[in-house]
């Protein structure tokens, strides 16, 4: 990776980090797009494992610090999903639209299931609802996002891979 | 190169097992431990990032509070349209008390009620009667000037007559330069019902647009010094010998609903010094006003004067009269 192009990706990425604390807060939706998410990803699929796993610590750190309840939560899973994301980098550098939708609600899913499952706030019959029903929605709503968003990304800042 | 990968692969690994467990003790960690360190980080990291979640979330309750405003904003214009009304009233009713001063004795203070019967404009109800001491032909006033007399006396009630009927009479004279007439109602078109009429002026005087007409006590019904409009213009009518001045009243009947009722022992002592001097009033301002002005704001002062009448006579839908706008004094 040239200096460009991570420069390109820093920018990506801290204009969805100011999206998710900007757009989210202002829509409102129970089934919300996860911007920490996409960044992630985006981030982490032209990463070692190791710094996906620690970029996603680091910003799940950050999600944490506005729910100290939940604190360590959200580190953990975006660490996993990070580090599965660059692992899994083979599957995402297939140009198909539908394998990106596929691999951005995939992670927001497996993202919302451990944190969930560490968090354990919630009442079980609450917890299940919003594991099979608004999760699924918001990571529904997150890979339309993220397709559009690494649309974006590579007709402006990568415009090699356009 | 084998190696190498495996060893890289094994770094990665070891950093993820530190970042979870890094996560799953920050998870354990006692509540009060877990609010230090997000404290820590939301006054430095997370600062800026917690600035732009408040600033969304604060237009997010404007947007949602928007529409409340709105209403919220309706009720208080409704709500400022009534202070306005209620104002108004107040207003009045300390003039009306400031007349009461002036008085002191011998009037009787009623509420009117307007009939809203058709053909009986001219008349309203008084929410005084006998028992207040009211008797038949009592003059009806206001904070303002001349409203009427009363013609018919009931044990809780009376009627009064207007200004605006046709029988109403009023012997007046202009402030100031004593120059004598008699009011009644002015009977012209729709537009001008509601105006007053100086007539048997003699012809070699002549009154200023804005002169303060008063009632001059002549006649002994209506005691001198109560104010009655103020000069319009002058009419042209078919009484060659003398002037005619269309007036405009100072009291307007729909803005009556308190007056007083001078009963008629009162007006043997005179009512002169009670409403300002004709010096205080419209003929002041009019006069210095045309004094300093030069011919364009003198035009403008006679056209403020009454556009309906003048309408109408430049129409020349009724030859019997013209008002004939006069400069006023410098």
């Amino acid at each position: 990776m040239n200096w460009r192009k991570a420069v390109a990706l820093i920018v990506a990425f801290l204009i969805l980090v100011t999206l998710h604390y900007t757009i989210r807060p202002l829509l409102g939706w129970r089934a919300s797009i996860d911007f920490l998410v996409i960044a992630v990803l985006l981030l982490s699929v032209r990463m070692r494992p190791g710094a996906a796993a620690l970029l996603g610590f680091l910003t799940g750190l950050v999600s944490d610090s506005l729910t100290p309840a939940t604190l360590g939560a959200g580190a953990l899973a975006m660490s996993v999903v990070g580090f599965a994301a660059s692992w899994l980098r083979a599957v995402i550098f297939a140009d198909n639209v539908v394998l990106h939708a596929f691999f951005f609600f995939i992670g927001k899913w497996a993202f919302d299931l451990i944190y969930l499952v560490v968090a354990r706030g919630a009442p079980p019959l609450e917890l299940l609802a919003q594991a099979g029903v608004w999760s699924p929605l918001s990571a529904a709503l997150t890979a339309a996002a993220g397709v559009f968003v690494m649309l974006a990304y590579r007709m402006t800042l990568d415009p090699q891979h356009a | 190169m084998a190696r190498a990968v495996r060893a890289s692969s094994r770094a990665d690994t070891v950093v993820l097992i530190a970042c979870v467990f890094a996560s799953v003790m920050l998870t354990i960690l006692p509540s009060g431990a877990r609010d230090q360190v997000a404290s820590v980080l939301r006054e430095t990291v997370v600062q800026p990032v917690l600035a732009l979640q408040r600033t969304a979330e604060r237009g997010r309750n404007a947007i949602l509070e928007r529409e409340g405003l709105a209403r919220r904003l309706d009720s208080l214009t409704l709500a400022s349209a009534r202070l306005s009304e209620l104002e108004l009233e107040n207003q009045r009713l300390r003039r009306m008390i400031g007349l009461g001063e002036g008085l002191r004795t011998g009037f009787v203070v009623a509420e009117v009620v307007h009939t809203q019967s058709l053909g009986d404009e001219h008349t309203v109800t008084l929410t005084a009667g006998r028992d207040k001491g009211i008797t038949q032909r009592s003059i009806v006033v206001a904070p303002d000037g001349v409203v009427g007399m009363v013609t018919t006396v009931d044990a809780t009630s009376s009627l009064a007559i207007l200004w605006t009927h046709p029988d109403f009479r009023v012997s007046a004279q202009s402030a100031g330069s004593n120059v004598l007439g008699i009011v009644r109602p002015h009977t012209g078109g729709e537009g001008e019902r509601y105006l007053l009429e100086l007539t048997g002026v003699a012809f070699r005087d002549s009154l200023n647009p804005g002169t303060l007409i008063v009632s001059s006590g002549l006649g002994g019904r209506y005691p001198a010094g109560i104010p009655v409009g103020t000069v319009i213009g002058e009419i042209k009518t078919s009484e060659s010998w003398a002037r005619t001045y269309v007036v405009r009243p100072a009291v307007k009947p729909q803005d009556v609903t308190t007056v007083m009722v001078v009963q008629p022992e009162r007006l043997g002592n005179g009512v002169a010094n009670i409403w300002p001097k004709p010096v205080d009033t419209a003929g002041r301002v009019v006069r210095d006003s045309a004094a300093k002005a030069d011919s364009a704001s003198r035009a403008a002062a006679v056209a403020k004067a009454d556009s309906l009448v003048r309408a109408r006579l430049r129409s020349g839908d009724t030859p019997k009269t013209s008002i004939i706008p006069r400069k006023p004094p410098l």
